[in-house]
C-alpha cells in the first residue's frame, strides 16, 4: 500500500504581504499536490509559486510548475520532480486568510 | 524467580536480540507500538488545541494553533547531503519556526487497557538549523565562540521535551514530563533535565476566562519559574556543528497505577525520577477516560529553527 501524508502548512493565517511557507521535507514522496483555500471572504489578490530546495535553506522556483492565482475559494495544482523539499511562495495585495495543504504520496 | 520464569525471560530476550529492529530496545513484556519511521509516521501527528462546533480554527487557543506538521526526514544537510537515519533513510522530524519561543509538537494517541508500568524508548537527535551567510557575528552565540570545534549552533537549540497526557479513575488527569533544557531563555547553555511543577493550561480555562496565553507561550508550563531541575548538567553529543547526526538512546519509565514518574535513561545515565512530582488537575475530566497520550516537543529559544529527529519509538507496558 502506498504511503500518504497530508500536512497543513498554514491553518488560516492572515496574509497581507509576500510570504513563504515553512520548509517541508518530501524526499520520500513520488507525487505531491497543493491545495490553497481562501477563508471567510477575504478579498486580497493572491499569486502562488511552487519553490524547491536542495537543503531546506536556499530556494528556487520549480521550473516545471507555473505560478497560479487564487481566483475563487480554492486553487490546487500538482507538483512533480521536486527533490527533497517543497514550499509555497505567495505574493499578496490586500488581505487574504489562507489555509494551505500539501498532500504527498510515495 | 523460578527456573521456568528465568527460562522464559531468557528466551524472550533472545528473541528480541535476534531481531535487529528490536534488539536495540529493552521493552517491558507487552509492546504496544514499535514506530520505525522508515515506514511512515505511525500515528505521530501534529498537536492542536480544540476548536468550536463550526470547525472554526480561530477559536483554537493562540498558543496551541501552530505546532507544525511532523515530517519524514532524510536528515539531509547543505554540506554533506543525505545523512539518513539510524536504520534506513527516514526519521520523524519536528521543526519549529525560526522565531524565539516557537514550539513544534508531535503527539501519539492511545488508551490504557490496564494500569501499571509504561515505558517509552526512542533513538533521537537534536539540531539547530545551519546558518548560511557572510556575517562574522554568526561565529558567536550564547557565549559559544566558533573555535574550529565548538559551534555557536549548539547554543541556538532551546529544549526538547518528552511527555504524557494520562487520564483515568473517573477523570483524574495528569501529565508526566521530562524536558532537556539545553539553554535558558537567554541562550546560556543549561543542559539540565527539568519538570513542570504545575499542570498544563487547558482550552476550557481559556473559554472560562481563567487563562489566555500568547502565541509563543510555553504550552506545557508558561511560567519559566515553574520548571524545576531534576538532574545536574548533562552534556549530550550535539557533535559540534548543526549537520552531524548522532543518535541518542532514551528510555523513560512511568507508573500509571501510582501516577508517578519512575526513571529516565539517556545513553549510559539513569536518573531516578520517583521523587519528581506529577501535578494532577484539581477538576475531573470528561471524555478522556483511559487516555494515554505521548508527545515530543522541541522549543527554540533563538530566531533559528530547532529540529528534533526520532529514528524510531517503542512503547511497552507490563499489563
Amino acid at each position: 500500500m502506498r504511503h500518504t501524508q497530508t500536512a497543513v502548512l498554514e491553518r488560516g493565517e492572515d496574509f497581507s504581504s509576500d510570504f513563504a511557507t515553512e520548509p517541508y521535507e518530501v524526499a520520500w514522496a513520488g507525487e505531491a499536490r497543493f491545495f490553497v483555500q481562501r477563508l471567510e471572504d477575504t478579498a486580497g489578490d493572491v499569486e502562488l509559486r511552487t519553490q524547491i530546495s536542495p537543503d531546506g535553506i536556499t530556494w528556487v522556483d520549480a521550473e516545471n510548475t507555473p505560478a497560479v492565482r487564487l481566483d475563487g475559494t480554492m486553487v490546487t495544482w500538482p507538483v512533480r520532480e521536486f527533490g527533497g523539499w517543497l514550499r509555497v511562495s505567495g505574493t499578496v495585495s490586500g488581505l487574504a486568510r489562507l489555509r494551505i495543504y500539501l498532500v504527498c504520496k510515495g | 524467580m523460578s527456573t521456568s520464569q528465568t527460562s522464559a525471560t531468557d528466551l524472550r530476550r533472545a528473541l528480541l536480540d535476534a531481531d535487529p529492529r528490536l534488539s536495540r530496545f529493552n521493552p517491558l513484556p507487552r509492546i504496544l507500538a514499535h514506530d520505525d519511521f522508515q515506514t511512515g509516521t505511525h500515528g505521530w501527528t501534529e498537536l492542536i488545541g480544540n476548536f468550536d462546533g463550526n470547525g472554526n480554527l480561530r477559536t483554537v487557543d493562540d498558543h496551541m494553533r501552530d505546532f507544525r506538521p511532523p515530517q519524514l526526514s532524510s536528515c539531509t544537510f547543505f554540506d554533506t547531503g543525505t545523512h539518513g537515519a539510524l536504520s534506513g533513510t527516514y526519521a520523524l522530524k519536528l521543526a519549529t519556526r525560526p522565531i524565539a519561543g516557537h514550539t513544534a509538537v508531535g503527539i501519539r494517541r492511545l488508551t490504557m487497557a490496564g494500569k501499571g508500568l509504561v515505558q517509552l524508548e526512542t533513538y533521537f537527535t537534536y539540531k539547530s538549523e545551519a546558518t548560511l551567510g557572510q556575517d562574522p557575528a554568526n561565529n558567536s552565540f550564547g557565549g559559544v565562540e566558533w573555535d574550529g570545534n565548538l559551534h555557536p549552533s549548539e547554543a541556538q537549540f532551546g529544549a526538547l521535551t518528552v511527555a504524557t497526557d494520562v487520564c483515568g479513575d473517573g477523570g483524574t488527569r495528569y501529565h508526566t514530563v521530562a524536558r532537556y533544557r539545553n539553554t535558558t531563555l537567554d541562550n546560556a547553555l543549561d543542559r539540565r533535565w527539568v519538570y513542570p511543577a504545575v499542570p498544563e493550561p487547558t482550552p476550557r480555562e481559556h473559554v472560562q476566562g481563567k487563562a489566555s496565553l500568547a502565541y509563543l507561550a510555553d504550552f506545557t508550563a508558561p511560567d519559566p519559574d515553574d520548571w524545576k531541575p531534576f538532574s545536574d548538567p548533562m552534556e549530550l553529543c550535539y557533535n559540534e556543528v548543526p549537520t552531524k547526526v548522532n543518535w541518542h538512546y532514551l528510555r523513560w519509565l512511568i507508573d500509571t497505577d501510582a501516577r508517578k514518574n519512575v526513571e529516565l535513561q539517556i545513553n549510559d545515565r539513569v536518573i531516578d525520577m520517583r521523587d519528581v512530582p506529577v501535578p494532577v488537575y484539581e477538576e475531573k475530566y470528561e471524555s478522556l477516560e483511559t487516555l494515554l497520550n505521548f508527545y515530543f516537543s522541541v522549543r527554540t529559544h533563538s530566531n533559528v529553527r530547532n529540529f528534533l529527529f526520532l529514528d524510531s519509538v517503542l512503547i511497552s507496558v507490563d499489563w
